[in-house]
């Protein structure tokens, strides 16, 4: 069993008149049971060239129902460049410049597919999955 | 204003290399822009008891094409209790005992909100604590744009 943490930090002095700082850590473990994760695609780079068109990330028909935990990062500066986040062909959301997202996925069906689509050519994406077995 | 979100994702034995993925301290920016975000709902919190989905965070379909950020934890210490979290009755996944999300949110539209519910909740369960926040802007309260 690994043990694999991930630490959420939300600060704001400024925000409200009250100061925020919010903290999570979690451990990454199996869907409904204490058991770390053990597999990760690791941590990879995806970079779409041209025609900026939409791409598949995670194939959900290669993933067994379970907790998979997802993190991605647009690694671009330019402020407007986006990535557009798809489950399923719902959009999820934009993920700006600089953004990055973490998310449990379950992958309970073939066509949960995670579809990145990014709004300029030559933008890159980081990302990891974590694997439930 | 800013707001800051920093995520640190360790482990030193999942692969033969550890995982030491830090984004620092990203600040939490209007859609195409460097402007701050300026509006939250602050940090709510509710006890989850509703096997069905209820709604947490009602999208506002003027909301499309502007940022906004959303932060859900599932408070409860039991592994094994799980909130379902859908966007337009899309499954994005199980947040178990303990595990948070941080997600970008696309209003694309009224039925775009955010939901949740206690899946596996029975009355001898106990309710789940769900903690959330949402950072946004919007069109009809601006502040800074």
């Amino acid at each position: 069993m690994a043990t694999t943490t991930a630490q959420l930090i939300l600060t704001s002095t400024d925000l409200v008149s009250d100061s925020l700082s919010v903290s999570a850590i979690a451990t990454l473990t199996g869907a409904g049971n204490s058991t770390g994760l053990t597999l990760t695609g690791g941590l990879g780079r995806k970079k779409l060239a041209s025609g900026h068109a939409q791409y598949t990330l995670f194939d959900g028909d290669a993933y067994a129902n379970g907790a998979h935990k997802i993190y991605l990062k647009n690694t671009s500066t330019t402020a407007s460049e986006y990535f557009t986040i798809e489950i399923n062909s719902e959009q999820m959301g934009k993920l700006y410049a600089g953004d990055w997202a973490f998310f449990p996925w379950e992958a309970n069906a073939d066509t949960n597919d995670i579809k990145i689509d990014p709004s300029d050519d030559n933008m890159t994406l980081e990302y990891m999955l974590f694997i439930d077995e | 204003m800013a707001t800051n979100a920093q995520l640190i994702l360790t482990s030193g034995d999942i692969a033969g290399d550890p995982v030491n993925v830090d984004t620092g301290q990203i600040t939490l920016t209007k859609a195409g822009t460097l402007n701050d975000l300026d509006q939250s709902t602050g940090l709510s919190r509710v006890h989850l008891r509703s096997t069905t989905n209820k709604v947490l965070l009602a999208a506002n379909a003027e909301g499309d094409n502007l940022a906004a950020k959303v932060y859900v934890i599932n408070k409860s210490t039991d592994s094994a209790l799980y909130v379902t979290v859908t966007i337009n009755a899309q499954t994005i996944g199980k947040l178990y005992g303990g595990d948070f999300m941080f997600i970008p949110w696309s209003q694309t539209d009224t039925s775009a909100s955010i939901e949740v519910a206690a899946t596996n909740w029975t009355s001898s369960t106990g309710d789940i604590p769900v903690e959330y926040a949402l950072f946004h802007e919007d069109t009809d309260f601006l502040t800074n744009a």
